[in-house]
């Protein structure tokens, strides 16, 4: 975790932002009936240890923030985050058992985001967003590793499938192809696999030079500039080429 | 005393019930329309109203079916909550006598039994809050309050009917606890009452419509 100053402003804001008809009736209306408990999978798995109980978490996180309207000190700050990040996957099965509908989840995820703007989050997610920032990918892939990438699988499936080629900013195709990062990082083989069937079906398709990672974990940290530059990217790239469709890995 | 708690208190708690309500109703539609547009593009009628009759009906839905002790509970709390006070003959009579008004009104001994069963079901509400252990943890002091609130009319009412002590004192006791009550709903989570049907249309409506489920 980074270590920056707490700016209780922002937090202030933020929760401000965000109490529309939705938050204001959750946060007044839970009857704290206790029928979400069991269904989450933490509480289950933790022998039905009431700290794991849904309405517990929302009401030790954002329901502190709340009350107290931001003023947490960094401890208290650092407690929300172990809840928020570790204590809840933001699942929504709560939200499907709670007799009110209360959507624990989205109250989870909210508070996921004020964590965030305090630097509190995982840091391989403040990571994905800086390289979606910087790189346009949330790995830090530039646009040569990508075509370098793309033309050693080319070859790679040579033997198996001579004279296969595999698409790079190739303008007016049929399709854009857009994959998840790691795919150009750590899995190319998964790329080889993809354009063989593109090869076979004699599809016409191309990989753009950006906007080709459909990931979004900046929507995941709450980031919603950042999330709607790595949609936007992925938009203006596709109108570039002059594509009909967008096409989504697997 | 027994004047002013059934005449102008009366009015009052009933005004401020009624007015607060509608106050109530109109504030979320327009805080939500200000601030949450995004549950109004997901809204579905269809899936509201799916979402609600199955919470409506006991064990309409698999939440309640997994906790069929609380259900039966809250049920049994609820339908009683809202059937005594409107189907009891001494309301009845009251109205009648009052403005003219009158409807069909249970048995003497429906009501009474009906009280029971509703101080029984505010008991057991009330000793699970104390024993499990994860309803305990988020249980807080104001909950106790409103349950004390929402059971006292009935307890009175029961003493009342009984003539335990004196009839007159408790009287007037049983009317302010439901006057207290009325107050109190749109104050407090009470509110429940109207703001379920909101809040059970929107996630009808999210699970439903947004998440494309299928319909059968
Ligand atoms: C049509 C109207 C109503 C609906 C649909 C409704 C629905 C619900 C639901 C779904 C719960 C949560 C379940 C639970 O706590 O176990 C609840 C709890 C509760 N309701 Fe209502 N309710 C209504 C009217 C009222 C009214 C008029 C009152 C009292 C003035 C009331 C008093 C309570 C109380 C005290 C609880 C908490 C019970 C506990 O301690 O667990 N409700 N209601
Ligand atoms: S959203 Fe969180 S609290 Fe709710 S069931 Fe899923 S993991 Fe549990
Ligand atoms: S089921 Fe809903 S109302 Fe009951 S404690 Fe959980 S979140 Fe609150």
């Amino acid at each position: 975790m980074a270590e920056p100053a707490i700016d209780t402003n922002v937090i202030k804001q933020r929760l401000a932002a965000l109490k529309g008809g939705r938050f204001k009736t959750w946060l007044q209306l839970c009857a704290h009936c206790g029928y979400c408990a069991d269904s989450c999978f933490f509480y289950q798995a933790h022998d039905k240890d009431p700290k794991y109980m849904p309405a517990y978490k929302v009401i030790q996180t954002l329901g502190k923030l709340y009350k107290t309207n931001g003023e947490v000190s960094k401890e208290e700050l650092e407690k929300m985050a172990s809840i928020a990040w570790g204590d809840c996957t933001a699942c929504r099965r709560c939200s499907m058992y709670c007799p009110f509908g209360i959507d624990i989840a989205v109250m989870i995820a909210a508070t996921r985001a004020i964590l965030c703007s305090q630097g509190l989050a995982p840091d391989a997610l403040m990571d994905a967003v800086k390289n979606y920032w910087e790189f346009g990918n949330q790995m830090a892939v530039t646009e040569e590793d990508l075509s370098e990438t793309l033309e050693w699988m080319a070859e790679e499936t040579e033997e198996e499938m001579p004279g296969l080629t595999i698409p790079f900013e190739k303008e007016g195709a049929d399709m854009m192809y857009t994959i998840n990062a790691r795919e150009a990082k750590y899995y190319p083989q998964d790329i080889a696999e993809a354009a063989m069937i593109f090869y076979a079906a004699g599809e016409n398709y191309t990989f753009p030079k950006m906007g080709w990672d459909d990931t979004n974990l900046a929507m995941f940290a709450g980031e919603m500039k950042c999330a709607a530059h790595v949609v936007k990217l992925c938009y203006d790239n596709a109108e570039r080429l002059g594509v009909n469709r967008i096409g989504v890995t697997e | 005393m027994y004047e002013f708690v059934t005449g102008p208190l009366a009015w009052i708690a009933f005004g401020i019930f009624i007015i607060g309500m509608i106050v109530k109703v109109i504030s979320v539609i327009r805080l939500t329309s200000q601030k949450d547009k995004v549950v109004f593009n997901h809204w579905s009628w269809g899936w509201s109203f799916r979402s609600i009759y199955r919470w409506l009906i006991p064990f309409g839905s698999r939440s309640m079916r997994e906790k069929p002790g609380l259900t039966i509970g809250v049920f049994v709390f609820h339908i009683c909550l809202l059937a005594v006070p409107i189907f009891l003959l001494g309301h009845s009579i009251m109205w009648d006598e009052r403005w003219g008004i009158s409807w069909w009104s249970f048995s003497e001994m429906t009501t009474d039994y009906m009280t029971l069963l509703l101080i029984a079901a505010a008991l057991f509400l009330l000793i699970r809050r104390i024993v499990l252990p994860e309803v305990k943890i988020v249980t807080t002091a104001y909950d106790y309050l409103l349950l004390a609130i929402a059971a006292a009319p009935f307890i009175t009412g029961y003493m009342a009917y009984h003539q335990w002590f004196d009839y007159k004192t408790m009287l007037i006791i049983h009317i302010l606890c439901g006057e207290i009550m009325l107050i109190a709903i749109p104050f407090t989570k009470l509110s429940h009452m109207i703001l379920f049907f909101f809040t059970r249309a929107h996630i009808g409506s999210e699970f439903g419509q947004r998440r494309g489920a299928v319909t059968f």
